[in-house]
């Protein structure tokens, strides 16, 4: 067996569906993508806000500078602030503090609270300029700037705080933003995927769907209209097919041929016997064997169970059409043939070949016409639950019937359970042969009603049987 | 007592001929189909052996042009083929009876016999389908015991039909088979039938014995 065949133990991964496997690709593929895109914009967009935030800060920071006058001794404070640090609750915070030392000024937005808790960052050196945008946690953007104010000979720091929650809510705002955005963007590549597999799938589901309707008898062939990928495969697998076919009919033919051109010739030699011949006895005999080994070793070799191209055989018409026919070669013998409701008969097949079904079934059928004494009766039952899921053919006649010694014997090759009688046995035995080739079997009974033998066929169902129905 | 044997190999026909005559018959002979066929034409046998593998017209052809001209001599087909196949289309092609090769030449005296004996006309084994049973001897049919009048059409449709179950049947094909060469050929016809015969089957629609299947025709069962 080859790696992945059917029955072969396959890894989880080398079970999934080809669909399955392209949507997973695509799904790390696009979450990996939209995921950094989103993660750069997101940066991008925090770094524009901080940004703005620090130019914010510088501009009233240096707006701070305008406000003081120096004079000798100190610095006063000429004007009022501006709004932002004047109005209670604008999240903006200013305080001009000396080397050491209280503060000179504070905003008056920080005279209700007092110098802001947090801890501040180190004072700038003299003209420089210091932003603080912290980690997420703390709630300020500190600014800060040392002047050197020569006049009135003072160093001294402007402190510039803001709140942060407003810019907080700009980069949320803008990660929603974003997030949308990029949502939208994986829908609609999900969708076009999602279209684009329906399509490119098509040709394969087509094909899967063909393939099954070939096992199930129903065509012949997988067709041609497949794109350039699979054109060649289908190709190859329809003349597989076809050549798979003729080599059989070839084969069938041969072996019918190799069985006419030996019978005739031993026909000539067994009428030639009849006349008493000192070893006349020993020759009839081998005449037979010869012949009991054609027929039998014949009928095996064209048997041809499961095939890939094997079609879906219903038994019912087959038991029909046997019964019918062979009813003309024994007349004054009454038949039956017991099929299951109309909707059912046409769930009952087998996967394989119609000339093997009719081999079993007719040998089966031509051995209780040839025994029964008058009637015949040939029924076809569902599967029930103590039949393990095979169908069940039952040949019934009312002769005299095989001894339950006998019964196994007449099921082997070429053993008669009746001497006198041309061929009985070997036509079953080929049909337990040819049943066995299909995973079933033959077995003898007696039968019930009809009073002889009840010979009966188990046949695996075809397995496409119950979507059939 | 005249026989035509129709076998192409000679040394067997031979023998077959020679023991035929011994037992009082007489026999002509064919070496292939169309010397056969040609002969059961001119002469009014008892009963024909015709071999199934014959050169030029091979026996399953034989027999359906005997029977295709209505020359109803009794027929026993000679097989040395292998499968229950070649029987059954024989005996559908119209044979009487058949006899494997190699054959004993008491049986087959004994069955030549019975065939002449036999004056035609056989029973017919009776169909059931679940509640559903046909009588191709009587051409009757009885659903769930209760017997239902058909026509000789009505009848034949439902036969052809229920001889394939599960298949789709269209309207063409039903109509070749059930009407002679020069019937009207009204595919509606067709559908009158088919609406009355579920009528008379199936009147309170249980088993759903016919179906439509749409743009292609009908099948017995699901």
């Amino acid at each position: 067996m080859t790696r992945g065949a059917p029955g072969t133990r396959l890894r989880p991964l080398q079970r999934l569906r080809l669909q399955t496997r392209l949507l997973l690709i695509s799904a790390i593929v696009l979450a990996a993508c939209l995921g950094s895109v989103g993660w750069l914009l997101d940066r991008a967009f925090r770094a524009t806000v901080v940004a703005a935030a620090e130019e914010e800060l510088r501009a009233i920071c240096f707006g701070l500078l305008g406000l003081f006058e120096e004079r000798e001794g100190g610095l006063v404070a000429t004007h009022a602030a501006e709004p932002r640090l004047q109005q209670r609750g604008s999240g903006y915070y200013a305080f001009v503090e000396p080397a050491a030392g209280t503060p000179l000024w504070r905003s008056p937005t920080l005279l209700a609270t007092g110098r802001p808790a947090a801890p501040m960052p180190k004072r700038p050196a003299v003209g420089e300029f210091h932003f603080e945008a912290a980690g997420r946690s703390a709630p300020h953007f500190v600014a800060a700037y040392t002047v050197n104010w020569e006049l009135a000979d003072v160093v001294t720091t402007l402190w510039v705080l803001a709140d942060q929650a407003p810019y907080r809510e700009r980069m949320a705002d803008g990660r929603r933003r974003i997030a949308i955005g990029l949502g939208a963007a994986a829908g609609i590549f999900v969708l076009a995927q999602l279209a684009a597999l329906a399509w490119g799938m098509r040709p394969l589901r087509r094909m899967a769907r063909r393939v099954r309707a070939l096992e199930a008898g129903d065509q012949d062939s997988i067709g041609t209209d497949y794109p350039p990928e699979l054109s060649p495969l289908a190709h190859n697998l329809n003349s597989f097919i076809a050549a798979e076919k003729t080599a059989r009919e070839r084969y069938r033919r041969a072996m019918d041929d190799l069985a006419h051109s030996l019978k005739t010739p031993l026909a000539v030699l067994k009428n030639a016997l009849r006349e008493p011949g000192p070893s006349s006895a020993l020759l009839g005999e081998q005449v037979q064997r010869m012949t009991t080994a054609i027929g039998y070793q014949l009928s095996r070799a064209v048997a041809a169970p499961v095939r890939p191209t094997a079609g879906r055989v219903v038994l019912a018409p087959l038991a029909v059409r046997i019964v019918r026919a062979l009813e003309r070669a024994w007349p004054g013998k009454t038949a039956v043939v017991d099929l299951p409701a109309p909707a059912s008969a046409a769930n009952l097949a087998v996967r394989g070949d119609e000339r093997d079904l009719m081999e079993m079934l007719g040998n089966l059928i031509e051995n209780a016409f040839k025994y029964g004494r008058t009637r015949v009766r040939v029924s076809l039952r569902e599967p029930s639950a103590g039949d393990a899921g095979t169908l069940t053919v039952a040949v019934e006649d009312d002769g005299p019937g095989v001894p339950p010694a006998q019964r196994k014997a007449v099921l082997q090759r070429g053993v008669r359970a009746d001497a006198a009688t041309e061929g009985q046995g070997l036509g079953l035995a080929i049909a337990q042969e040819l049943a066995e080739d299909y995973g079933g079997s033959v077995t003898i009974t007696e039968s019930e009603d009809l009073g002889g033998t009840k010979l009966l066929l188990a046949l695996p169902p075809h397995p496409g049987t119950a979507d059939v129905a | 007592m005249r026989l035509l044997l129709v076998e192409d190999e000679m040394l067997l026909a031979a023998q077959v001929d020679k023991f035929l005559r011994d037992q009082g018959f007489v026999v002509d002979m064919a070496a292939d189909g169309e010397t056969g066929l040609y002969q059961a034409r001119e002469f009014d046998y008892a009963a024909a052996l015709i071999d199934l593998g014959l050169p030029r017209l091979d026996g399953i052809a034989l027999i359906k042009a005997l029977r295709s001209e209505n020359i109803a001599t009794p027929v026993l087909i000679l097989t040395a083929r292998n499968a229950v196949q070649d029987v059954v289309a024989g005996l559908e092609a119209g044979a009487d009876d058949y006899l494997a090769k190699p054959f004993d030449m008491d049986e087959l005296l004994a069955r030549l016999r019975a065939l002449v004996r036999r004056a035609g006309g056989h029973a017919a084994a009776l169909i059931r389908y679940g509640p559903l049973e046909l009588d191709p001897s009587r051409r009757q049919i009885r659903v769930d015991g209760r017997p239902v009048a058909l026509t000789a059409f009505e009848y034949r449709l439902l036969e052809y039909l229920a001889m394939k179950p599960g298949r789709v049947v269209s309207k063409a094909e039903l109509t070749d088979q059930i009407y002679e060469q020069d019937f009207d050929r009204d595919s509606n016809t067709i559908e009158v039938f088919v609406g009355r015969l579920r009528r008379k089957l199936d009147t309170d629609k249980r088993f759903g014995f016919i179906h439509t299947v749409r743009g292609q025709g009908y099948r017995f069962g699901e």
